[in-house]
Parts: structure tokens; sequence; C-alpha cells
């Protein structure tokens, strides 16, 4: 706050709201530089997220594609396709769904990403790691539906290359698609798997910043590799793990469309169907926009307030957004 | 201070949003703009061609230099014609959706389905078509007078239908396992299911594993020739909750009809026999039909072409070049003989033409010339179907034969705006399977008449179809017992409010004169 | 320097580790490629799995390079690559940077803007809206600039921009070296790991997208790459019904998802190199 200081003692007898106005645009004229380098970024997230953003009414319209957004009549009640939401005999379910898979994705799928990380960063040898690291990514450019395909052919129950040898060893064959004990397991290990080498590229890239002299000083202390993982790897990458916990967080009501529209079925609906697989059926293919839109807004509220609390929290670790 | 000029600037940009946000959306009110996104403005009929621009779900369109439809149409009506087309249904109707909401309206467009027409008609998008049916009657004589009633809404014509369809599906069996088995072609649903289980438990490929089932389909659709041996509908049919359709001479809905439960029993007791396969409500897309090609299955209900056209059965040979697969007539049982239900209020498709476009008659003219053109059989329907007489295809007394340049224009089916004979058309397309076609078109199918039917206000259909299916299917792997059929429909009709759906039901189909 | 037999162990441990991450992610990988080289038929009759393919052809790639709109399609989808990161490299940089900084008067409130815009969204049609009043429908810009900045690619750059020392940029001040001057002597050639993490993310992303081009964009000449796959492979998703639907076999599946995915997959191992520890932190410090 150096220049509030300076201003001070060289003010002026002026009248409050110019003194403020000028320190203000003062305060704009010393940090210049930097609100010219944000200048485009900002233009950019005006104009394509936060004009559009008048779009979060049709939450509270009977939308009509003729109308238009701002001609639409308003619902009555208001919260008309919230209660529509909240009223369907699934509501219940499908929030237990959303947030259980999502959580069952944040805990188990935080952890191998980062260990592999450490991995291939303790790795010695040099075409190892290169191997490691380009295989362990590819998954991640494979569609759900190829990925289906995949799972299809290892775990379907009849003819599914596990279920041979299981029932080649004399068991019975596991329905792991179709069955309300599997299927969860299935879409987060199938995630987990998907995003293993993905996930690593960027807590590689934090560690790749971490000063070597560290590690050189505490090996002349006789430190082990482990303590050197515990005491220097971790901590350089700490600020990046809260970071995307963070975020993650805000979209705990995801759960990942995408893989679950594909592989889901109508057996393990009462585990798998989501907030966003109802929406679908529901609301967009009854072109009922007010109520996806309803849900939407839902889901980013909860989600702001999960980032917003979450960060107070991280700050603790020395984490956090701001 | 920070505080304060944090403040100030969340106040200016939530400002500069909100008016953003009125100018942007008052772009939706100003719509009226009746030439499509091509913008090339309105010639005279007998100067440049107009150009028209079409939307629709589809694929494998060639480009323009090598679209010789397109090519033979713009010639004949002086157009100059864009179709696009989307391959997912789901993209298609977003890219609909958007362009009616930006005003950027296509000349025609296909309408999915009955729930879209009737929105999208009582939001005023469609123009209303009645006073124009006398410059459409090319048209209407080639779809049929039934046909124009399934795309009207409150008693005026907002789309065009397409020409009726025929049933495709039939139960398939493989021939050659029953010869193994010493068995004869099962007649009755009795013998079905005793053939079924052979087919899981005496190893009709003989390779010594336990990798046969006997039943597959696509989810519950396995059985409809089940149910229909019971005279029952389906419980639950695509996208619709329940068929309704006429027994002795009143409506019944299938999920009420007494047969019902009977049809459930014994759907029971074959899943539990172990003739089914054990991943049938797992069955997307087409999964069936590859069971049935890599011998897995032995008996699946699945459309004619899925079987029969040369791809496939190239595709049977090579996995096995002895399998040999017949199709059948539906099994009889206690209700009688019925392949499935066949719904009589449904449309093959439908094309409705944006109002905006009463604004710019001569446009609207060039688009009813090319829905008559495409509807005369002296005219554009030979094109269309066929492609062009004497490259494609050529004429015997009247009767089509394709030529070995067929393939040019398989993509034909994507201008059948107002559709096809179907008969006639799949006869001459599809000669080497005219057999199965006919076959599937004469098997006795029950009249569904849910076509007919719009949903009530505040049906949430998709939440019913849930329950009706995850129910049904607990019903059927004995996961619930049948004794609380009854509680199950009674909480169907209060938690999803079933009631509405059925009460609706009964009065539109009464008014349509069904029933006594 | 002696390694102790702990360090072997240890080593020891990691390797067989790592062997098996990624032998359980390259098996797929395997499969894919695999079916795709093998005719349609030879799967079917191994129940539609194969690993090592016996019979081998290539009918699918010929035809997928020769017949659809692939090859104009991979022009598109490279041009958009190139120029869509280059723009989101310099917009993302030039707003991590004055937000990395802690005495910037409303950072907090540009970063909650940012946050914000993560977690909600105008929806598909005021979006489309806006782009097309701006007059992009239908080209290449479409494409771009709609996604020009990721909130998250912001945020990890900023984080990263926060790590490094103080004192660089308060000799440099000292120096009297100007906010631009810090940012490209200084700042990014500290940063290449994470110009080059966040420049994949982009890139991949550009590579990938789709859904941008089916929405605003109906001239097929301007289609990228994934929409033609798509296109292929969601027929067997969503067969449409009529008797005349062509279906394309696996093997066709297979190997459009090849032809789309080689290059950027190619691309990694380069980028690899420049992820090596610290080298550059430790080159300036001295």
């Amino acid at each position: 706050m150096q220049a509030n200081r300076s201003y001070i003692t060289t003010a002026r007898i002026q009248p409050a709201r110019q003194t403020k106005l000028h320190s203000v645009l003062r305060t704009v004229w010393r940090f210049r530089a930097f609100y010219i380098m944000l200048l485009p970024g900002v233009i950019y997230f005006i104009i394509f997220r936060y004009f559009p953003m008048y779009g979060v009414i049709i939450a509270f319209k009977d939308f009509s594609i003729m109308d238009g957004i701002t001609g639409s009549a308003w619902a009555n009640p208001w919260y008309k396709h919230f209660q529509d939401f909240y009223q369907s005999p699934y509501f219940s379910q499908l929030l237990t769904n959303t947030l259980l898979i999502s959580c069952y994705k944040l805990i188990f799928g935080t952890f191998p990403p980062i260990l592999l990380a450490l991995l291939l960063n303790e790795c010695r040898i040099r075409w190892l790691k290169s191997i490691v690291q380009t295989f362990t990514y590819l998954p991640h450019f494979l569609s759900w539906v190829i990925i289906f395909g995949i799972l299809l052919t290892l775990l379907s129950q009849n003819g599914g290359l596990v279920n041979r040898l299981i029932v080649d060893a004399g068991g019975q064959s596991i329905p792991f698609l179709t069955s309300t004990d599997y299927f969860r397991s299935i879409l987060v290990g199938s995630e987990v798997w998907q995003n293993l080498g993905w996930g690593a590229i960027i807590y590689l890239a934090a560690m790749a910043s971490i000063d070597p002299t560290l590690y050189e000083a505490a090996k002349v202390d006789g430190a082990s590799r482990l303590r050197m993982i515990w005491h220097i790897s971790l901590p350089g990458i700490q600020s990046i793990i809260v970071l995307l916990f963070i975020l993650k967080l805000g979209h705990l009501l995801d759960a990942g469309f995408d893989q679950i529209y594909i592989l889901y079925n109508i057996q393990v609906y009462p585990v798998a169907d989501i907030l966003d697989t109802w929406v679908y059926r529901t609301g967009l293919q009854q072109l009922n926009f007010s109520l996806a839109s309803a849900v939407g807004l839902f889901k980013s509220l909860i989600g702001l307030i999960l980032v917003l609390g979450a960060n107070r929290l991280a700050k603790k670790w020395g984490g956090g957004i701001w | 201070m920070m505080r304060k000029m944090f403040s100030f600037l969340l106040i200016i940009s939530l400002l500069g949003a909100l008016l953003a946000g009125c100018s942007g959306g008052g772009d939706t009110k100003t719509n009226s703009n009746a030439s499509s996104s091509g913008g090339e403005p309105v010639k005279e009929a007998n100067g440049k061609p107009v150009k028209l621009e079409i939307i629709g779900i589809g694929n494998n369109l060639p480009t323009p230099d090598k679209d010789i439809i397109k090519q033979e149409l713009d010639k004949a009506l002086n157009i100059d014609l864009g179709l696009t087309v989307y391959p997912s249904k789901d993209d298609y109707v977003n890219q609909l959706n958007v362009r009616m909401s930006s005003g950027n309206f296509p000349d025609l467009f296909i309408v999915d389905n009955r729930q879209q027409l009737v929105q999208y008609a009582n939001q005023g998008l469609l123009l209303d078509l009645t006073p124009y049916m006398d410059k459409l009657q090319q048209t209407v004589n080639y779809i049929g007078e039934e046909s124009v009633k399934k795309s009207m809404v409150d008693g005026k014509v907002f789309a065009i239908t397409k020409s009726p369809q025929i049933p495709y599906n039939t139960l398939w069996i493989r021939k050659d396992w029953l010869d193994k088995l010493k068995l004869q072609v099962p007649t009755t649903i009795e013998q079905l299911k005793d053939v079924a289980v052979a087919f899981t438990t005496q190893d009709p490929d003989g390779n010594g594993k336990p990798d046969t089932f006997g039943l597959t389909g696509s989810k519950l659709l396995a059985f409809s020739s089940v149910f229909g041996a019971f005279g029952v509908g389906m419980p639950v049919d695509v996208g619709m909750p329940g068929n309704f359709y006429e027994k002795d001479g009143a409506i019944v809905n299938a999920l009420y009809d007494p047969a019902m439960k009977d049809a459930l029993s014994f759907i029971q007791q074959m899943i539990a026999s172990g003739a089914v396969d054990p991943e049938l409500m797992a069955n997307n897309a087409l999964q069936h039909q590859e069971k049935a090609i890599k011998g897995q299955a032995g008996i699946v209900y699945i459309d004619w072409p899925n079987m029969t056209k040369q791809q496939f059965v190239d595709q049977i040979k090579t996995v096995n070049p002895n399998a040999e697969w017949v199709q059948i007539a539906a099994p009889s049982g206690p209700g009688g003989q019925f392949d499935g239900p066949w719904d009589i209020g449904a449309a093959p498709g439908r094309v409705a033409i944006p109002k905006a476009l009463e604004k710019d008659p001569e446009k609207l003219q060039h688009v009813f010339d090319l829905l008559n053109y495409i509807s005369n059989p002296d005219g554009g329907s030979m094109l269309v179907q066929f492609g062009v007489k004497d490259t494609h295809f050529t004429l015997d007394n009247g009767k089509p034969t394709m030529t070995d340049k067929a393939g040019d224009v398989g993509y034909s089916w994507l201008y059948q705006f107002t559709g096809r004979p179907e008969m006639e058309y799949l006869q001459a397309k599809f000669a080497t399977q005219s057999d199965f076609i006919k076959f599937a078109n004469d098997e006795p199918r029950i009249k569904a008449l849910n076509g007919f039917i719009d949903n009530p206000e505040g049906f949430n259909s998709a939440d019913a179809i849930r329950y009706i299916e995850e129910e049904i299917s607990k019903f059927i792997y004995n996961k619930r017992p049948l004794s609380e059929y009854d509680a199950f429909i009674k909480t169907l009709e209060t938690s999803m409010n079933y009631k509405a759906y059925l009460d609706s039901g009964f009065e539109q189909l009464k008014a349509l004169g069904y029933g006594d | 320097m002696v390694k102790s037999l702990d360090d072997k162990i240890f080593n020891g441990i990691v390797y067989v580790i790592l062997g098996i991450c990624g032998l359980a992610a390259i098996l797929p990988m395997l499969y894919v490629i695999s079916v795709s080289i093998t005719p349609f038929g030879e799967v079917l009759r191994n129940g539609g799995f194969i690993l090592f393919p016996r019979e081998i052809t290539f009918t699918a790639y010929r035809t997928l390079l020769t017949e659809s709109n692939i090859p104009k399609a991979f022009q598109i989808t490279v041009l958009i690559t190139v120029i869509g990161t280059a723009v989101n490299l310099i917009l993302t940089g030039l707003m991590a940077y004055p937000l990395s900084r802690k005495n910037l008067p409303a950072r907090k409130f540009f970063l909650l803007m940012i946050v914000f815009t993560l977690l909600f969204s105008g929806g598909i049609i005021p979006t489309y809206l806006v782009v097309k009043s701006m007059g992009l429908l239908d080209s290449i810009w479409a494409m771009i600039l709609p996604n020009a900045v990721w909130s998250f690619n912001v945020l990890i750059m900023k984080s990263f921009f926060e790590g490094l020392p103080e004192e660089l940029f308060e000799s440099a001040r000292m120096d009297g070296a100007k906010e631009f001057r810090i940012l490209l002597q200084i700042v990014i050639p500290l940063s290449i790991p994470v110009l080059l993490t966040v420049g994949l993310f982009y890139l991949v992303g550009h590579w990938n997208e789709f859904f941008q081009a089916i929405f605003y964009v109906t001239d097929r000449t301007l289609f990228p790459l994934q929409v033609i796959v798509r296109e292929i492979l969601i027929q067997s998703q969503q067969p449409l019904e009529n008797a005349e639907n062509m279906m394309p076999t696996q093997t066709m599946q297979m190997a459009s998802v090849m032809i789309a995915s080689l290059p950027i997959i190619v691309i990694y191992p380069f980028l690899q190199k420049h992820f090596t520890k610290g080298m550059l932190l430790g080159s300036i410090k001295g």
C-alpha cells in the first residue's frame, strides 16, 4: 500500500468523493501494465461468457423458442421448474447417485495420477520413463464409445474375457456391467484408468519446477528416497494438488455424463442414473429447456458454494485460488 | 478503499452484462426474416434458381458435385437445393432448436416425433398448411388422407407426414442348430421356450463350451411375439409407456390387460430356465445383432435389414460358413398369434415449413413444388427412390429393377421428404430380400394406437417409462414377485402420474372414434 | 555414487509398478490398433477381440483416406489447432501473470470473475446468439474464439507463476524493467513446463473439438477431423432405422479413431523432453 501512503502525505484539501475517484484512477495508472495485459482476456470473458449469461433466466421462465429468452413468459410460480425437478420420484436417488459417484471418483481418482507422477519422477531409466508416460497418456484419447466396446469385450457376462477365465476355472460368470453391485466400481475404475497418465502430466510439470538443489542438499544430509519424496516432491506440488481438488469439487454434481450415458442400462439405473442423465431424458429429449436450465443452475450454485468453502479451508494449507 | 473499488467495478460489470443481455435478448425477437442463412435474395421464377435450405437426420450424403439427385432436382425445379444432414438425432435437434431461436430458419426441416410437432405448432413456429392443401394436392394424394391427419394439431395441418412404413421385425432362428439338435421350428410359445432352453444347454455349436443361449433382442422387444401370443401389447414400447389397442371393441391399455400378468409369468419362466440372453436388458443399439452374428444367440427378434443385407450376410458367413438363419412366424399362445405391436398412429417421419416462410410466397411455392414433384409417380418420385432412369434403374412393365450402378444413389432416401410406396420400393431396391420383406409385412400384429395420443400437461413420460422398464425387468427376472403387480400399477398411477396419461389417452382415442 | 541396497530396492519397486501401469494402459490401445487392421469378418470370428492380428488389411485406412472428407478435415484441424493454441497461450499467459501478482488491486474480483464462469454458463442458445451476432458462424473463428480462454488453465498458470521466487521480480524492477519485459524475458523462460502443459491441454482440446463445429458450422468443407470420426462412430451407437442405412464396421470405426488420434499421440514424446527437472531454474540461479 505504498501508493496510498505517499498520496495521503501530499493530499490537497478536496471534496471526499473526488479524492476517492482520483485515488482509484491513480492506482489504475500505476498498475496500468497489468491491466493492459488483462484486457484481451477480460474482453473475451465479457463477450463470450458474460453476455450469454442472461440465459440463466430460462430456468425461471416457460421458455418458448418463438418468443425467445427475453420474450418468454415467466414461469408460474417462478420456481416451477425447480419444483418439477425436486418433485420427481427419483430426485433423492439421482442426487445420491450423483454425489456418491462423484465422491468415489474424487477419492479414488485424485491419488493415482499423483502417485504415477511421483514414480515417474523417481524413475532413473530414461527410456522406461518415456515409454510409460506415453502409454499411460494414451487412454485419454479414446472416447467412451470405444472404451465401452473394450469393456464389453472384457466384462460381458457371456463371452467376456474375464468371465471366460472365471468359468474355465470353475466359477460363475459375473454380471459386471448389469449388476448394481459392480457397476459403480466399473465407472470409477474405468475413469481412473482413462485419466491416469493424462492427470499425471500436470504434476510432472510441477515437479519439474522444484529446485534441484533441494534434493542435492537432502541427499547430502542422508535422506532416503522416500523421505525426499515426502519432504520435497510432495510439498512442491502441494499448491497444485489443492487447486485441482478445489476445482473438481466445483463439479461435484457433474459425475461424468458422457461416460455414464454410454455405459449405463436399465438394470443399473438405481445406482447409475445421475442428474445429468435424467435431465437428458426428461428435459432435452422432451424439449424442456427450462427444466434443463433449472437443474444446471442448481448444480452451478452448489458448485459455487463448494468452491468458495473449499477455498477458504485450503488457505490454511497454503493453497487456494486467491 | 480496495473494497469500494471492488464493488464499484462489480456493479459496472453487472450493469454492462445486463445491458448487453437485454440487447442480446432483443435479437431473438427480430426473427421474422424470411430468407434462409444462404442469404441469397429471392429471384424471379424464370431467372436464377431459388435457393432452398433443408435440414434433416441422416448420413453419407455426397458432396454437391457428386450428388446426382440434387442436380436432377435443381434442373427440374429451377432451385438450388442445399441439404444438410446430421447423423446424430441429438445434434440435429440441437441445431434445429438453435436455428429456430435465432431466426435462422431452414426452408424445410424434419420433425422427429409428434411431441416436437405439437410443441413447435403451439409455439407458432410452423406454417399452418391447412389453407394450402389445394396447392399440395399431389402430395396429399401420395401420402394419403390418413397420413395427413397424423400431422394435425387442433384440427390444423402443421406438417407433411411421410407415407406409411411397413413392419420389419420378426423372429429369426438358427436352422443349422435346430437340425443339429433334431428339433422342429417352434410354432407355439411352449415350443419356443423349449427350443431356447435347448440352445442354451445342449451345445448346438458343438464346441464343448457353454457359450450359447437361446433368445435375444433389443431389451423387452425380444419378447414382442410372446406378449403377442397372449394377445397383449407391450408394457413399454420405444418412447411409449404402455401400448393402447382395441380388444373386443373396447380400448385397452397393455398394462391393465388381464392377460398381461400371464404373459409376464411365462416370460419369467423362460428367463428362469436360462433360455434368454442374461444381458438382454442391456442390449443397446445393435448389440443383439452382433450376438446373433457372432453365434452366441440362436433366436433373435430383429428387423430383416439387419439380418439379410449383403454386408451382414457376409459377416455371418465369415464367422461360420454353415450358419443358416431362417425367418419364422410368431408363435401362437393363449391369446392368439401376434408378432408384437405395430403402431398405426405413428408416422415414419414428418417435414415441416417454418411460419416465417409465408412472407416469401415465391420461395414457399418452390417448396410446395419440390414436395409435389417428389410425390409425383410420373415426375420426381422415381428419382428420389431409385435415381435416374436407365442409369440406376430400368422399368419393366412399370416394375423398377436396379442396375449395377444403383450403389451410386444409395443415399436417395435422404431426399424422400414425403416418403415412398414402401412395399414396391423395398421389393425393388432389395430384390434379394423381397421374400423376407413380404413375410414381415404379412405377419399379424396388434394394432397399437399410441401414435395418436399427445401427452397431457404435467405428465413426465421419461420418469414413467423408466419406472415401467425397471419394474417389468424386476418381475421377469424374479427380483419382484408377480403378486405385487397391482402394487406396481398403484405406484405408477400415483407417483408417476400415469393416471393422467391413461385418462387422457382414452379420451383422445374415443374422440378419434376408437372403442365403442 | 554408491548405490545403497535401499536405493536399489526402491528403484526396483518403482520400475515394476511403472511397468504394470504401462501394460495396463497399452493393452486396450493395442486392441484398437489390431482391430483397425483386421478384416471385420476375422474380428467377429474371434468373438470381437483381437490383440495380435493374424490377417492384416489396410482397406479401412485406404477408404477413409481417399473417399471420405478426412484429408480436408485434417487440414482444417491442423489449422485450428495451430492458430487456436497460439491465441490460447497468449491470452492465458497475459491473464495469468498479472493475477499472480498478489498486490494487484481488484485481483480477487478478476479471479472471481474467472472462477464464476467455470461453474455458471448461459447455455447453448444464448452463446449461439452471441456467436451469430458477431458474424462468426460458418467460419474457422467460430471454432477458436468461443473457447479462447479456459478458466481452468488460467488458474493453473497463475499458480505456477506464483511459485516463482519473488527476488527475481524485485531485482528486475529495481533495474527498471517494465512489466512486459519481465513477463517476456524472465517469467516465460522459467515457465516452460507449465506453458507446455497448458499448451498441451489447449492443443488436445482443439484437436478433439467437434461440438463447436457441429453447432456453429454448416459448411461441410470446414469440418474438423473429429466431426467425421464422430459421424462414423455414432452410427453404431444410434443406428438409424432405415433399411438403406450403411453401418461402418468395427474395423472402420477403429481405423477412424486411429487416424484421428495418431498425430496427437506422436507429439507427446517430443514434448516430454522439456519437462526435465528444474534445469532452467537452476541455471538462472547460478
